[in-house]
């Protein structure tokens, strides 16, 4: 019976993908700064385990900006809803390690001759 | 299931909502293991001084209540953003493992050996059914968890 335990483990252990597209943290983005501007296409969420908006970059593509969780972009002064679409922004933080993926891990957002939100000021 | 009002609720009561109700999640989630994992080693034969009888009736309610916790909290998490989890390959290892784990909880309490283990000690051969049984449920109730963690990493 302590057979069954031993498979219990083994099967957890066989489901944990090799790579891991981190989805929190820092491990799946690349360690290299990365700015991309563009125009807001969704404004502020500030839903889920993180807040996210997306903008269309000047490269064309849709880029989805991950920002710090809820509460700390939030208090960055970035709240729901914010940001019209069609207002000029520049997103600085670390793009994904999948190429493929139009997606930026954000440290700080620039509106176009405004504000900035640095929703992780502790980073640079 | 994004459009319900639970769906908004999630979403629009504050950037505090869901971090709380993942707390809740995750409660639910350890009130359920941590009780139910005692009872399926006791049933697959670890720590038989302790009375089967006696470990059953108090580790089931607090395996339920956690069940419970953890199925409603989970359907707000999944409500926030419901169409972002769409493809999620972890969503569907996890949920048939919740749904098989649910029905070998079902399967225990119908075998015999598991209605007579109050009134009378078991035969060695309804402890091997029970053992049996006892396994499918960790194997399902680990599957589930390692599977639901996985679904934030994808």
């Amino acid at each position: 019976m302590k057979k069954l335990l031993l498979i219990a483990v083994a099967a957890a252990a066989l489901m944990t993908p090799r790579i891991v597209s981190a989805h929190h943290g820092w491990g799946g983005y690349l360690d290299a700064e990365f700015e991309i501007s563009g125009t807001v296409t969704t404004p502020v969420s500030l839903a889920g385990p993180h807040a996210t908006m997306s903008i269309k970059g000047t490269d064309g593509h849709e880029w989805l900006l991950t920002l710090a969780p809820p509460p700390r972009t939030s208090a960055a002064g970035l709240k729901d809803g914010m940001l019209a679409v069609g207002t000029k922004v520049t997103a600085h933080g670390h793009r994904s390690r999948d190429n493929n993926r139009y997606e930026v891990k954000t440290e700080r957002v620039t509106v176009d001759g405004g504000k900035t939100y640095n929703v992780y000021p502790d980073r640079t | 299931m994004q459009a319900s009002a639970l769906g908004h609720f999630m979403r629009d009561s504050g950037p505090w909502t869901y971090a709380i109700v993942n707390l809740a999640h995750v409660l639910g989630i350890s009130t359920l293991f941590g009780s139910i994992l005692v009872l399926d080693l006791r049933l697959v034969g670890v720590g038989r001084r302790v009375p089967l009888a006696a470990l059953s009736s108090a580790v089931v309610p607090v395996a339920a209540t956690g069940f419970v916790i953890a199925a409603t909290t989970g359907v707000g998490l999944l409500a926030t953003k419901a169409t972002e989890y769409v493809g999620n390959p972890f969503l569907l290892v996890k949920f048939p493992a919740i749904a098989l784990g649910l029905i070998n909880a079902a399967a225990v309490r119908f075998t015999g050996a598991w209605r007579a283990h109050q009134l009378r000690d078991l035969t060695p051969a309804e402890e091997r059914r029970l053992a049996v049984l006892g396994g499918v449920s960790l194997l399902c109730w680990l599957t589930a968890i390692t599977a639901g963690r996985m679904i934030a990493y994808w």
